[in-house]
């Protein structure tokens, strides 16, 4: 009621302010749409809430000295709520997935009162990993054409629905491959996990989260598309042109989290299993160093290329009509905000690099050479220590145990595609070498690997003895 | 559960409507336009339904067009109508889905699970209200679980059901029944409360045995309320559809209003608004069409 009433005088304030007839306090709201759940958005949404960096980098001089800014953060788990939320001008900046954020667009173009622009990523990963397909871990199914004919819920509208697509298009598989269904996460986990559908496909986290949380195994990861996937921000264009210093700071805020989480990996993810409820070592393998998701704001030209696929593969749909892209991509703001923090907008737009895996090995007493080849383990309690390479990791894992110490998680990475993965749930192949490991993902890559470099396939468990017997 | 399910099943296979019973006697005199002297005395004699059907008509007209002067014009006085979509668009996206089967498969599959539902809800609800009405220790054992279990909202229910029932479509209908268990189970009770104790202690005074009284006095007399409970636990259960359709992923008009949402396409969300309207409508008017059937007493 009170919120109401300071809204109805906010805006009566503001029609002062606009004809110039007023000095009093002006009050602007600002509602801001996040998935808190969806890991990769935290750095746009969560922590930028949590540790009130947006009001840290808000204008408060020039034409903004007699504005007071008051932030509404919304949470949503999914995309289509918040492009909703931004339609009816409650929320004036949204943070959502690939195809979301296109739908989002493309919805805004028949608002005559307003379009959206797309001001900054969050996160991406150039091969498509973060989407993923899992299946319930006591069924036959080991690989994407294992699922022919069978039932597979995914949620429509979503950047995993269009890994899908995109999966079956690259097979050339026809449309009902698959039995094709539309479940929220929250539905379509519970299904899994009750067996009552054969596979689910999500966005992040649930490939990763489902999996953790012991009921399902990853059978398809993203990458494997080949299609770059990211989240971003969209921001309603009526705002964007009456504040756009508010725009900026908002970039601003979204950067400073950034480097929030990769001064302290393991802080931060603790503190977002606080405030989302994503379990730590999640969060980790998405955002952690060498993580599944590289968090940068720069607009890549390889992601609005990626859109622009996704958006015809929703005109194939009939989903949507015409929708240019380029014209929604507006880089001016992250620009701005680069410039402003004396940082270098042109450099980082042409990197593509993540921060790694880094340090000394305490275990094989070596320093990590080849990050994505290393592995790391979390010690309960104690900190999350790198290794050099899949061996050692598993090694130092078994003596660790030995040692009486409680062991949260271990990750590993993929040896072809270079994906972080979870240990104990990953495919070793082994050879006569016993110190040469080589943990995959798909249990067919590590049987190709195996029957190329003359070895053996193994789980978890008996890499991790084979690992003590070689070293 | 299951053997249940398969007694109602054939019950569940009629999906057509019966047309409202206002229009039905309208039909007949047209067949027979010459005999004027029949028309006017059925006019005569049905003049307050001819009125009610003509004050309904244009009461609609009046909401379809103020809808439409609001949206075309897109109109914004606080509650603004900027973006939502107008008669016209979403006539468009009917006559775009109407074009294909899956639509009507759509509106079909939520018709069978609410009948199912509904009617196994009514099964259920309606003796029991009876005998929690006469017999006060059942009342004092079932009362506190229902009063409990019944603020608890439909989509609340979505991911316990997934999990409790061997089947989607067991899930959804589960659904569905709660929602109309509760109404009904309600004005049951309530209806036994209203019953008249001076006709119980006459039959009693009669020498009326216990299941004489329940047949010839408590069970008609809470008839009215009964029916109020049917009516009311229809529209719920139209309400849980669309909580419960989300779990089947695939049909179902309440799914249909759904992936519209998940596709943020507005007009299609309308359509499914407005379908589930009719349809609500619809299959409230033949509760009352029952009720008058079973309640001769009660027309007016």
């Amino acid at each position: 009621m009170s919120r109401n009433l300071a809204r109805a005088l906010g805006a009566v304030a503001l029609a002062l302010l606009s004809v110039g007839a007023s000095r009093a306090q002006t009050v602007v709201t600002i509602g801001i749409g996040t998935q808190d759940t969806t890991t990769n958005t935290v750095t746009a949404g969560t922590i930028v809430r949590q540790l009130h960096l947006f009001e840290k980098y808000l204008p408060t001089d020039g034409k903004y000295a007699n504005v007071k800014f008051e932030l509404e953060w919304n949470n949503f788990t999914s995309g289509p709520p918040v492009t909703n939320g931004m339609m009816a001008n409650k929320l004036q900046f949204g943070m959502m997935g690939d195809y979301p954020l296109i739908v989002n667009g493309f919805t805004f173009q028949s608002n005559p009162e307003s379009k959206t622009r797309l001001i900054a990523v969050a996160a991406y990963n150039r091969f498509g990993s973060g989407n993923g397909i899992v299946v319930h871990k006591d069924s036959p199914y080991f690989e994407l054409s294992d699922l022919k004919g069978k039932l597979v819920s995914v949620p429509f509208g979503s950047a995993a629905h269009g890994m899908v697509l995109k999966a079956m298009q690259d097979r050339g598989w026809p449309a009902d491959y698959f039995q094709l269904v539309s479940q929220t996460p929250e539905v379509g986990s519970t299904n899994l996990q009750e067996r009552k559908i054969d596979a689910h496909a999500d966005f992040v986290p649930f490939a990763e989260l489902l999996p953790f949380r012991g009921f399902a195994r990853k059978i398809f990861d993203g990458v494997e598309t080949n299609l770059p996937t990211f989240h971003g921000v969209v921001v309603r264009t009526d705002f964007a042109e009456k504040y756009p210093e508010v725009v900026v700071a908002y970039i601003k805020a979204l950067i400073a989290a950034n480097e929030w989480y990769r001064a302290d990996p393991k802080l931060a993810s603790e503190k977002i299993e606080q405030w989302t409820g994503i379990n730590k070592e999640v969060a980790y393998i998405f955002l952690g160093p060498g993580g599944n998701m590289t968090t940068d704001p720069t607009i890549k030209p390889m992601l609005t290329d990626a859109a622009a696929q996704d958006a015809k593969v929703l005109q194939n749909l009939g989903r949507m009509k015409e929708f240019d892209v380029g014209k929604w991509v507006d880089d001016s703001f992250v620009r701005t905000a680069f410039a402003e923090q004396k940082l270098d907008y042109d450099g980082q737009l042409k990197s593509l690099a993540n921060y790694e895996v880094a340090g000394e090995d305490t275990f094989c007493k070596k320093p990590i050479a080849d990050p994505r080849a290393a592995g790391e383990v979390w010690v309960d309690g104690e900190g999350i220590a790198p290794f050099s390479s899949a061996a050692c990791t598993l090694g130092a894992y078994s003596s660790l145990k030995a040692k009486g110490k409680k062991i949260n998680v271990a990750y590993v990475f993929d040896t072809a595609r270079g994906i972080k993965l979870f240990a104990d749930q990953a495919y070793y192949a082994v050879g006569s070498d016993k110190t040469a490991i080589a943990p995959f993902l798909l249990k067919k890559d590590a049987e190709a690997y195996a029957a190329k470099n003359g070895g053996r396939v193994l789980g978890f468990e008996d890499a991790v003895k084979a690992a003590i017997s070689g070293g | 559960m299951d053997a249940a399910l398969k007694l109602v099943e054939p019950l569940a296979q009629p999906p057509e409507v019966e047309p409202p019973a206002a229009t039905s006697p309208a039909a007949r005199p047209m067949s027979a336009p010459h005999d004027l002297n029949k028309l006017s005395r059925w006019l005569a004699l049905n003049r307050g339904r001819v009125r009610a059907f003509l004050i309904g008509a244009v009461s609609l007209g009046l909401f379809l067009l103020v809808w439409h002067l609001l949206t075309v014009n897109r109109l914004s006085f606080h509650v603004r109508f900027v973006n939502v979509p107008s008669p016209a668009m979403v006539f468009a996206s009917l006559t775009k889905v109407g074009q294909d089967a899956k639509f009507l498969a759509h509106v079909y599959l939520s018709l069978r699970r609410i009948f199912i539902g509904f009617a196994l809800a009514a099964v259920v609800a309606v003796p029991l209200g009876l005998v929690m009405g006469r017999f006060r220790l059942v009342r004092e054992i079932v009362f506190p679980v229902s009063e409990f279990l019944r603020p608890i909202p439909a989509i609340a229910w979505v991911p316990m059901s997934i999990m409790l029932w061997p089947t989607n479509e067991e899930s959804i209908i589960f659904i569905t029944f709660l929602g109309s268990f509760f109404p009904i189970l309600l004005n049951t009770l309530h209806g036994m409360g209203m019953v008249d104790p001076v006709l119980v202690r006459a039959a009693q005074c009669l020498g009326a045995r216990e299941a004489a009284i329940f047949r010839e006095v408590y069970f008609p007399s809470s008839l009215p309320h009964i029916f109020t409970g049917l009516t009311v636990g229809m529209g719920v259960a139209w309400v849980s559809l669309i909580a419960a359709e989300m779990i089947s992923g695939q049909f179902g008009i309440g799914y249909f209003t759904w992936e519209a949402y998940s596709l943020v396409q507005y007009p299609d969300i309308a359509l499914g608004m407005i379908c589930i309207g009719v349809l609500g409508l619809a299959s409230s008017a033949v509760i009352r069409g029952i009720g008058r059937m079973v309640m001769p007493w009660g027309r007016k």
